[in-house]
């Protein structure tokens, strides 16, 4: 009992953690790039778009995860997008509702959540295959990964673009903004960037394992 | 018969699905839709309200008025709101539309209550490039537009105006940014349409 319960703990660990790190949505499977690129000019609509993903792919991943084993193979795509667009629905008219300004800065990414490949992966490779509770840690890791890293490019780019974090002033007064930050270009220079860092030290991480072994 | 069968052995969780699914988003949009509509008033009102200060309430036209946009030559409805304060018309403002440089801007533009002077425009959703044309959005740029007569206005370029005169003309961002001569084109194509309506319908007087 001890032993099964134990291994539980070990997946349910494993399964949080790979969302972060090992298969991070964003740098190790480039999985939902669309909004990456596209709502990572300032930190605040990047965050609350991460959370908006967060609420989906929970909801979707319980919802798929309860029903899995009810679904016939070849209408389960069918299924996930409509258990995904419902939920995507609902919480662009929550934005509207209560968070009206970033609801007109997000524009047309909100609904496009529908068609986020990361969603639509984790149904098909995790939820449809794996109990609740495994589901539902799975849901949390990959959308704190997507929102982390979707903070960490939007942060580099508001800090560039107008010398603000979460508008507010952190850059000396002699800093000049470098307006192309915010445009198109700097989420493309600045995702390249980063992930190549994120690649250089996952690759040091593994030859220092391999070390280890031998 | 069999087929019938087979039909909803298959797809059953489809339609039951679909049918609770429908019912969430009713249950949501039932909720929220008065919230949501409430926050498009009150930005209105709001961008409308720092335009004509002296306005207390304002009322939307039942007359309909219709102008033709420049692109298609398409007719648009345009919305008419009269601004007043103590029962007596101080302002209009009305929301209209065009192209910009990546996307449509939408203006709500506020004139006095003979239509003869602008007391300038906002900006309800525009999507220009950050930096440049969006600096439609800045100060130094829509307040050459407040007490500019409500006729024709012309772009001229930097360094051949002086933005601080009041006068019809208008000086750009820079010469070569579309979203300053966008704002003036949405404005010249509403403006004069939009007073010779409103005179036939003996809304405003007639200053002919």
């Amino acid at each position: 009992m001890t032993n099964k319960s134990e291994a539980n703990a070990g997946l349910y660990k494993d399964t949080l953690l790979a969302g972060l790190w090992r298969e991070n949505p964003v740098f190790r499977l480039l999985l939902g790039m669309c909004p990456t690129l596209a709502v990572t000019a300032a930190v605040k609509p990047a965050l609350t778009m991460g959370l908006c993903v967060i609420f989906v792919l929970l909801c979707s991943n319980i919802v798929v995860s309860l029903m899995r084993n009810l679904l016939k193979p070849h209408l389960r795509i069918l299924m996930f997008t409509l258990t995904i667009a419902t939920f995507v629905t609902i919480a662009d008219l929550f934005l509207k509702a209560f968070q009206p300004e970033m609801s007109e800065v997000l524009g047309p990414y909100v609904p496009l959540i529908i068609v986020n490949c990361i969603i639509i992966c984790r149904a098909e490779a995790c939820a449809s295959k794996n109990p609740l509770v495994v589901s539902i840690i799975d849901a949390l890791g990959m959308g704190a990964g997507f929102t982390v890293t979707l903070c960490v490019l939007a942060g580099v780019r508001e800090l560039l673009s107008t010398g603000k974090i979460f508008e507010a002033q952190v850059m000396p007064d002699w800093f000049v903004p470098w307006a192309a930050m915010s445009m198109p270009v700097g989420a493309f220079i600045t995702l390249g960037l980063l992930l190549g860092l994120v690649n250089a030290v996952s690759k040091k991480l593994a030859t220092k394992a391999q070390r280890k072994e031998k | 018969m069999i087929k019938i069968k087979h039909f909803i052995q298959q797809s059953w969780l489809l339609i039951v699905a679909s049918f609770c699914f429908g019912l969430l988003i009713a249950v949501a949009n039932a909720a929220l839709s008065e919230r949501i509509e409430q926050n498009r008033i009150d930005k209105l009102n709001r961008l409308t309200r720092a335009l004509l200060p002296e306005a207390e309430n304002f009322i939307a036209l039942d007359t309909e008025i219709e102008i033709e946009s420049t692109r298609r030559g398409k007719k648009e409805k345009v919305k008419v709101y009269k601004a007043v304060s103590e029962d007596e018309c101080v302002g209009w403002s009305f929301n209209v539309a065009g192209s910009g440089f990546a996307d449509k801007i939408e203006l709500v533009i506020a004139v006095d209550k003979d239509f003869q002077k602008l007391a300038g425009f906002d900006i309800l959703a525009s999507n220009e490039t950050p930096g440049f044309g969006d600096q439609i959005k800045y100060d130094y740029f829509r307040d050459q537009f407040k007490g500019a007569p409500a006729e024709e206005l012309a772009l001229v370029k930097t360094g051949e105006g002086n933005p601080r005169k009041i006068d019809s003309e208008i000086v750009a961002i820079t010469g070569a940014t579309v979203s300053s001569e966008a704002v003036i084109e949405i404005i010249n194509n509403s403006i004069t349409q939009i007073k010779n309506q409103m005179q036939d319908k003996r809304l405003i007087g007639n200053d002919k």
